[in-house]
C-alpha cells in the first residue's frame, strides 16, 4: 500500500522530516500528461502576465476601467469561484452536524477542493487590487472599514480559510507521521466546522450584499434586494454539483488511490446529492419566480435581456433540476454528472449576469476582458487544480487514513 | 441608466401570495415523488414484497458459507463478514447482539453475533478464522443499514484472517453460491410448510407447492420453535 505516513513512521530514524517534506516536493506520476500539456504553458504565459500587471498597473493587461472597476477576476474568480467552494461547508455540515455518515467519505476531498478554492479565488483579489498590500488594513486595523460589506467579506474569508486549514489539517498531520498533532488538530474539527458553516452561510450572501449597493449599475432582471439570500440558496446547488463533477473527474484521474469502501459509496453518495441539488433548486426556482413578480419585471421579459435572462432560469435551473430529478429516481449516474454540468454552466451563467454581463449593460462601450485577463483566469484555476492533485498523491484524503490512528 | 425608480412594494403582493401557494401545492408532490421510491423500497422489503429468488442480492466475488455468512477480502487483505440476503430477506433483523470485540481470536465455526427480533435469536457462526480488527457498532444502532446493503454497509466484523486459503475452500464463489442459494430457497419453502403444519400454526394459511410465493420476513411472526428448527437445519455449521 502506498501509504507515506506509514513510510515515514517507519523510517523515521534514517530519514529526518525535513528530508522527507523534500522528498514529496518532487513530481510524482507521469509528466507528460495531456492537461500538464495545456496547462504549463498557460501557468507561465500567466505568471509572465501577473508580473507585467504588477509592474505596469491593471490599464497594462486588463480591459477594466474607471467606469468598470470589477471585471473577469472578481466575476469568475471571487464571486463564482466561491459559489462553487460551497459544497464544503454543506457537506461538513451533513456530516458532523446533521450524522449522515455516508457522505463522510466525500469530506475530506471538498474541503480540500473548498480550502485551495478560497485560497486561489481569494488570492486572485490581490490582482485586482489596484494597491494589493493595503488588503491587510481590515484586518490590522488600519481604518477597518466596519461600514463597508467588504469588511465582512475580508474577515470572513480570512477566518473561513483558517477554519477549512484546521479542518483539513489531520490529513497533514497524517502525513507527515504527527500523530500528537493529529490527535489535537482532530479534536477541533467540530468546532471548527460549526464556526464554517457560520462564516459560509454569512459570507455567500456577503459577496451578493457587494451589489446591493449597485442598484442602478445592475440590470432590473438580475437586481433585486434579494441577491444575498439569492446567493446563498443558489451556493447550495453550485456547491454540490462541483462536488458532483469533482467526484467524477477524481474517479478517473485518482483511481488508484480511492478505496473499495469509497468506490462502492460513490454511487449512493452521487445518487443522494442529486436529490438534494434537485430540492435546492426547486426552491430557488420559485424565489426567483417571487423575486421577478415582486420586482415587476414583466416589461422586461420580452427584449434581449430578458430572453438571455428566461435561458439562465429554464435551460440552466428548471432543465437541470427536472434531470437531476429524474436522473435521482432512475439512479442514473452519467445523466447526474450532465445535469451538474448544466447547472455549473448556469451559475457561472448567473454570476456573471450580475457582475459583468448585466452590469452597465446600458453602457454605450460594454467591457470584454481581454485575453490576458481570461489567461490569467486560468492561470489560477490551473495552479489550483496542479495544487490540488499534489495533495491527493501525497495525502490520505481519497485513500484510508494510516492504522495508527486507531491507537 | 434608469436612475432612481420606485415600486409600490404592496402592489404585487396578492400575485406573490399566489406563487407561495402554488409552491407549497406543488411541494407536496414533488416531495413525494422525490422519496416515495425510498419509502416504497422499504414498505415493500417490510410488507409487500414477496420473497422471491430474482429479488436476492449474490455478489460473484464474494464467499458464501453454507451457514448463510458471507466473506470478502479487501484489498489490503482484511476480510470483511457479515450475513447473506437470503437471511436478512427471510428474517427481517430487527436487533444485532454480541457482535465480538476487536481484538478477540475468532476459529471457524465460533459465535460471532446474534440477530433477531425481541426475544427470538438465531445464532450466527464464523466463516472462517481470524482475529477481529474492526466491529461495526452502525449496524447495532441501525440494523436496516444489513437490508439495505448486506454487502457494503452490512458487514458485521471486519478480520485479520489466519486460515484463509484453507478456510475458502469450503466456501462457495460465483455460479456455485447462486446454485446453492436457489437450492436453499426452494429448501426454505418446502421447511415453512413442513413448519407450518408441525406447529399446527393457522393451518391451511400456507400451501405453496401449487408455485405459490411467500412474503418477505416470513420468520419474523412465526413462533419460536420454528425458529429453533431454523437454526439447526440452515445456520449450525
Amino acid at each position: 500500500m502506498d501509504n507515506s505516513a506509514i513510510r515515514i513512521s517507519s523510517d523515521k530514524e534514517k530519514v529526518s522530516r525535513f528530508r522527507f517534506i523534500l522528498n514529496e516536493l518532487k513530481p510524482k506520476g507521469k509528466l507528460l500528461t495531456p492537461f500538464n500539456i495545456i496547462a504549463t504553458p498557460v501557468i507561465i504565459t500567466g505568471i509572465v502576465l501577473i508580473v507585467i500587471r504588477f509592474m505596469y498597473g491593471l490599464g497594462a493587461i486588463t480591459n477594466l476601467s474607471q467606469e468598470v472597476p470589477w471585471g473577469l477576476w472578481i466575476g469568475f474568480d471571487v464571486v463564482t469561484g466561491v459559489a462553487f467552494a460551497g459544497g464544503a461547508y454543506i457537506i461538513t455540515f451533513m456530516v458532523y452536524i446533521l450524522n449522515l455518515k455516508s457522505f463522510k467519505p466525500i469530506v475530506r476531498v471538498t474541503v480540500l477542493n473548498g480550502f485551495l478554492a478560497y485560497v486561489f479565488y481569494a488570492g486572485a483579489l490581490l490582482l485586482d487590487l489596484g494597491r494589493p498590500w493595503n488588503v491587510i488594513n481590515p484586518i490590522i486595523g488600519n481604518s477597518f472599514g466596519v461600514s463597508s460589506v467588504l469588511f465582512l467579506v475580508a474577515w470572513h474569508f480570512l477566518l473561513y480559510m483558517i477554519a477549512q486549514l484546521i479542518e483539513f489539517s489531520p490529513a497533514i498531520a497524517e502525513w507527515l507521521g504527527a500523530k500528537r498533532a493529529r490527535k489535537i488538530l482532530a479534536s477541533m474539527t467540530i468546532a471548527a466546522v460549526i464556526f464554517g458553516i457560520t462564516l459560509s452561510v454569512l459570507h455567500q450572501s456577503g459577496l451578493g450584499a457587494l451589489y446591493l449597493m449597485a442598484k442602478e449599475k445592475i440590470h432590473p432582471l438580475w437586481y433585486s434586494e434579494f441577491i444575498p439570500i439569492m446567493f446563498l440558496v443558489s451556493s447550495v446547488f453550485a456547491g454540490l454539483s462541483m462536488v458532483i463533477f469533482e467526484g467524477a473527474v477524481s474517479r478517473k484521474v485518482f483511481f488508484n488511490q480511492l478505496t473499495d469502501k469509497n468506490k462502492r459509496a460513490h454511487h449512493r453518495i452521487v445518487v443522494n446529492l442529486a436529490k438534494i441539488c434537485a430540492g435546492a433548486m426547486f426552491v430557488y426556482f420559485f424565489m426567483q419566480i417571487l423575486v421577478f413578480i415582486h420586482g415587476q419585471r414583466w416589461e422586461y421579459i420580452s427584449t434581449p435581456m430578458g430572453l438571455w435572462f428566461l435561458l439562465e432560469i429554464v435551460g440552466f435551473v428548471v432543465i437541470p433540476m427536472l434531470m437531476y430529478v429524474l436522473a435521482f429516481k432512475r439512479e442514473n449516474n452519467f445523466l447526474i454528472k450532465f445535469a451538474a454540468i448544466l447547472t455549473m454552466i448556469g451559475i457561472i451563467l448567473n454570476r456573471l449576469n450580475v457582475t459583468i454581463i448585466g452590469f452597465r449593460w446600458d453602457d454605450a462601450v460594454q467591457y470584454v476582458p481581454s485575453w490576458m485577463e481570461i489567461v490569467v483566469t486560468l492561470t489560477v484555476i490551473f495552479t489550483e487544480v496542479m495544487i490540488f492533485r499534489w495533495v491527493i498523491r501525497r495525502m490520505p484524503v481519497l485513500r484510508d487514513s494510516p492504522e495508527w490512528i486507531k491507537e | 441608466m434608469d436612475g432612481f425608480t420606485y415600486h409600490n412594494i404592496f402592489e404585487t403582493k396578492g400575485q406573490e401570495y399566489l406563487v407561495i401557494i402554488v409552491f407549497l401545492l406543488l411541494l407536496i408532490p414533488f416531495w413525494l415523488f422525490l422519496f416515495k421510491r425510498e419509502k416504497l423500497k422499504s414498505g415493500m422489503k417490510r410488507i409487500l414484497a414477496y420473497l422471491s429468488f430474482d429479488n436476492l442480492r449474490i455478489p460473484k466475488g464474494v464467499f458464501f458459507g453454507k451457514n448463510h455468512t458471507w466473506a470478502f477480502m479487501e484489498r489490503n487483505g482484511s476480510v470483511s463478514m457479515g450475513i447473506d440476503d437470503f437471511l436478512i430477506q427471510t428474517l427481517g433483523v430487527e436487533r444485532v447482539d454480541g457482535i465480538l470485540k476487536e481484538g478477540t481470536q475468532l476459529n471457524k465455526g465460533d459465535l460471532l453475533a446474534e440477530i433477531g427480533s425481541n426475544e427470538k435469536k438465531l445464532k450466527i457462526y464464523s466463516p472462517i478464522s481470524g482475529t477481529i480488527t474492526e466491529t461495526n457498532r452502525e449496524i447495532i444502532e441501525n440494523p436496516d443499514i444489513m437490508s439495505d446493503d448486506p454487502y457494503i454497509d452490512g458487514w458485521m466484523v471486519k478480520v485479520n484472517p489466519s486460515n484463509w486459503t484453507q478456510d475458502t475452500q469450503q466456501l462457495l464463489l460465483k455460479d456455485d453460491s447462486i446454485n446453492w442459494e436457489k437450492n436453499e430457497f426452494s429448501r426454505f419453502k418446502d421447511f415453512i410448510v413442513r413448519s407450518v403444519n408441525k406447529y399446527s400454526f393457522e393451518p391451511d394459511a400456507l400451501i405453496l407447492q401449487d408455485g405459490g410465493e411467500i412474503a418477505g420476513r416470513t420468520l419474523e411472526d412465526l413462533p419460536i420453535e420454528i425458529w429453533t428448527d431454523f437454526q439447526k437445519e440452515f445456520l449450525n455449521m
